[in-house]
């Protein structure tokens, strides 16, 4: 049976080419019968070539997230201490205490509220800014230069600016609140609000990049889509939900799917602002991950917390791609 | 030709293979001792604020330039970042040969290695300078000393003197009878009378420590080094601590260093409890004269002591090498002769304290604008320096663990329980021992 792919005719043909005896007699059956073994000599030579290329790649790889990988697992079953003090194995212990602390559970459900928070937000300001930012004008064309702003501003700069725009002597935020009677909004510092300000905060510090990528998808949709949806009589809206929602499925769950593990995982912005408090309200799993690693120094508790972390952020990830992910329009 | 093929694809994956290991070998060998030299001392401090790290780069460069043989080259660090990078550090035998640290700090570098006792340093430089007690107390365990003291750091009470006139207060409170009454006149026509913070962070916990010390309550763990912190004493004074914050800006329970210096300096708040940090930008910030900057220790409950938390600041001595380490000592004992230690100090003139009685009267020292014009206010902190303790380290304890109490900000969880969460001080006490058994039980 002859080969249907081109190169193996190929190959064939040159083997052959390679082999015809000059007296034109035809080719001797050993021959023939070894053109297969060199093609597994040839395949299997630029098979190690590919490994022997991507080696390197795999190995670094394996050096900066497989080895961390491992060592937190190690850690996860081990009662360590401070960083780096000997310590002893204890199996599931440190699971069965992590896991058995109320505190890991509110953590948990702060982030549940971190998390949903975020991208509800984001999702609305960016997909709301991108639509805007698709108008025809001379305000479009630098909002969408402008736009990136607070994307670019360092995250310790994002705090420091909110802190003062909330800050109950001179920031003008407060000063806002309390010219229309709610002056007794202690922003970052009442138990109540310093969540929903942490959101906000993150949100506007995040928005733009989704705003970008959403502003992007847009501009790929064809003119001629919405053409035939006017002929077909739709209006703004059902062109919105029937053309333009069903185009950006692609984008919006790969943003989603990659801000849900971004939300999940930030420390700075809460860390910078509040240290996970007033009394705990702003305390995510990342942060009491860090408290306990660099605060209480408990490695090994918060090398479980991180692992049990991981598996609920692959479950998460799991469950989003099982749900969200989009079909073929 | 396919032959010849084959015999090149076979060549080049085992170049590529050969490539691939040489990478390897590369990327393995680069870890050790990158970029050291030999002769040169690395210093790690977490001293970050711009003036601090010029005017260290000024002393180490008149040090080197006295050609010893180890040049000393400074690395600024994080806080924030430094305990998880001096693990790493002395796990990879790349640590500092000097290392900048508080008693606490100490106490979390020690377990992990390369920390030199220095005990003949400081007993050769006590006998030269004199060191303060409080200076090298938190730094002696088990019959060595860690460390070799730098610099001090002590709280005093700051008061608006021209705020505290124009509402008739004639004189400082002496008393936490009279700090409440004082706070409570001056809290009017949206300004505070006290700016405290009550945020989780260090800050907090300092100035509630050193209410603490003047209520008696500042020793936390019996002689046998068991957590005693719900004592009667202790929820006195967390009651008091939460009577003052009524006197406090909105906002407070989120406050760490910065927000009361920056309250007080606007006018917005009349008082607040702090370091010697507020002497050297009050004329700037406050646009107020020097005049207008009283301080006075931290005023005292019916009965109390006087007391402050007070930090001293040393080096520990980490090199691997023994010529190495006797060039770091060689570099600290040279930091500490009274012609250079001023200079040191003046890094942070006002929060920088000399911890050697010669230093007190060094001229590279009481020569500084700052210090010159604040002499009443640097006297007064000197003084309280003498009944200055830090929790952990209280007549004569070492409680090695206590990083694990300092780190988690336990005094400043327990405010937060009171003020943010309404709990009575009882138990939000009782709360705070537990946390702290917890701490040191790991």
């Amino acid at each position: 049976m002859s080969s249907p792919s081109a190169p193996g005719m190929e190959g064939d043909l040159r083997t052959r080419r390679v082999r015809a005896p000059r007296d034109g007699r035809p080719t001797p059956a050993p021959a023939q019968r070894r053109a297969p073994a060199r093609r597994r000599r040839t395949h299997r030579g630029e098979r190690v070539l590919a490994i022997a290329l991507v080696a390197p790649l795999i190995l670094i790889m394996l050096l900066i997230i497989g080895f961390p990988l491992l060592n937190t697992v190690w850690l996860s079953v081990q009662n360590q201490g401070v960083i780096a003090t000997p310590s002893d194995f204890v199996g599931l212990d440190t699971y069965r205490q992590v896991l058995g602390d109320s505190t890991t559970w509110q953590a948990l459900e702060k982030s549940a509220v971190w998390l949903v928070g975020n991208l509800a937000l984001q999702t609305v300001i960016a997909f709301v800014t991108a639509l805007l930012l698709t108008r025809a004008g001379r305000w479009s064309r630098i909002t969408r230069i402008w736009i990136l702003l607070p994307w670019v501003i360092p995250t310790v700069a994002v705090a420091v600016i909110w802190q003062w725009l909330t800050n109950g002597n001179y920031g003008i935020v407060a000063k806002l609140f309390g010219g229309v009677g709610l002056d007794n909004v202690q922003f970052f510092a009442d138990s109540t609000w310093a969540m929903p300000t942490l959101i906000v905060m993150n949100s506007w510090h995040w928005f733009p990049l989704g705003a970008v990528i959403i502003y992007g998808a847009l501009q790929t949709i064809p003119e001629d889509l919405y053409e035939a949806a006017k002929l077909d009589g739709a209006g703004a809206w059902q062109a919105f939900w029937h053309v333009t929602l069903p185009l950006l499925q692609p984008v919006m769950f790969a943003l989603g799917l990659v801000g849900t593990l971004w939300s999940f995982n930030i420390v700075d912005s809460i860390y910078l602002v509040t240290r996970g408090g007033p009394g705990g309200a702003s305390t995510t799993a990342p942060v009491l991950i860090y408290d306990t690693a660099f605060k209480a120094f408990r490695t090994s508790e918060a090398a479980a917390m991180s692992m049990a972390t991981i598996i609920l952020l692959g479950l998460l990830a799991w469950l989003y791609i099982r749900l969200a992910k989009p079909e073929e329009v | 030709m396919k032959l010849r093929k084959t015999r090149l694809g076979r060549r080049h994956g085992l170049l590529a293979v050969v490539v691939a290991m040489m990478l390897g070998l590369t990327a393995c060998g680069m870890g050790s001792g990158s970029g050291s030299d030999d002769k040169t001392l690395t210093l790690w401090h977490m001293e970050q604020p711009p003036n601090r790290v010029k005017a260290f780069q000024k002393l180490i460069d008149q040090y080197n330039a006295t050609n010893p043989d180890y040049k000393v080259k400074q690395q600024v660090q994080d806080w924030n970042q430094i305990y998880s990078k001096i693990a790493g550090a002395v796990q990879s035998k790349t640590q500092p040969d000097i290392l900048f640290t508080i008693p606490d700090f100490t106490t979390y570098v020690r377990p992990l290695g390369s920390v030199r006792p220095v005990t003949g340093l400081v007993n050769k430089l006590d006998k030269e300078h004199g060191f303060r007690d409080v200076a090298t107390e938190p730094y002696h365990d088990d019959g060595e000393y860690w460390a070799v003291p730098l610099y001090g750091m002590v709280q005093m009470l700051w008061y608006r003197k021209d705020l505290l006139k124009r509402a008739g207060i004639t004189s400082e409170p002496k008393t936490w009878d009279d700090l409440l009454a004082d706070a409570k006149a001056l809290t009017k026509d949206g300004k505070t009378g006290i700016a405290l913070p009550a945020g989780k962070n260090l800050a907090t916990d300092q100035v509630i420590y050193s209410f603490l010390l003047t209520n008696g309550a500042g020793r936390f763990f019996t002689k046998n080094g068991d957590v005693d912190f719900n004592r009667p004493e202790v929820v006195e004074t967390f009651a008091y601590y939460r009577d003052l914050m009524k006197y406090s800006p909105k906002g407070s329970t989120n406050y760490s260093w910065g927000e009361p210096q920056a309250a007080f300096n606007s006018g917005a708040s009349a008082m607040t409890v702090e370091k010697g940090q507020y002497l050297a930008p009050f004329e700037e910030e406050a646009d107020r004269p020097a005049s207008d900057l009283g301080c006075a220790p931290i005023p005292q409950p019916t009965g109390g002591q006087p007391g402050s938390i007070y930090y001293s600041n040393a080096a520990m001595v980490m090199s691997d090498d023994d010529a190495k380490a006797k060039a770091a000592e060689d570099f600290l004992s040279w930091l500490l002769e009274p012609k250079h230690y001023g200079e040191f100090l003046n890094a942070e003139p006002g929060l920088f304290l000399p911890q050697t009685e010669d230093g007190m009267t060094a001229k590279s020292w009481t020569s500084n604008d700052v210090i010159t014009k604040y002499r009443d206010c640097v006297h007064k902190m000197l003084d309280q320096s003498k009944s200055g303790a830090l929790f952990g380290f209280v007549d004569g304890q070492y409680i090695d663990k206590i990083g694990n109490i300092s780190g988690q900000n336990i005094l400043a969880q327990v405010i937060q329980k009171i003020v943010v969460d309404g709990d009575d001080p009882a138990s939000a006490v009782a709360w705070g021992e537990d946390q702290m058994k917890s701490a040191v039980s790991h």
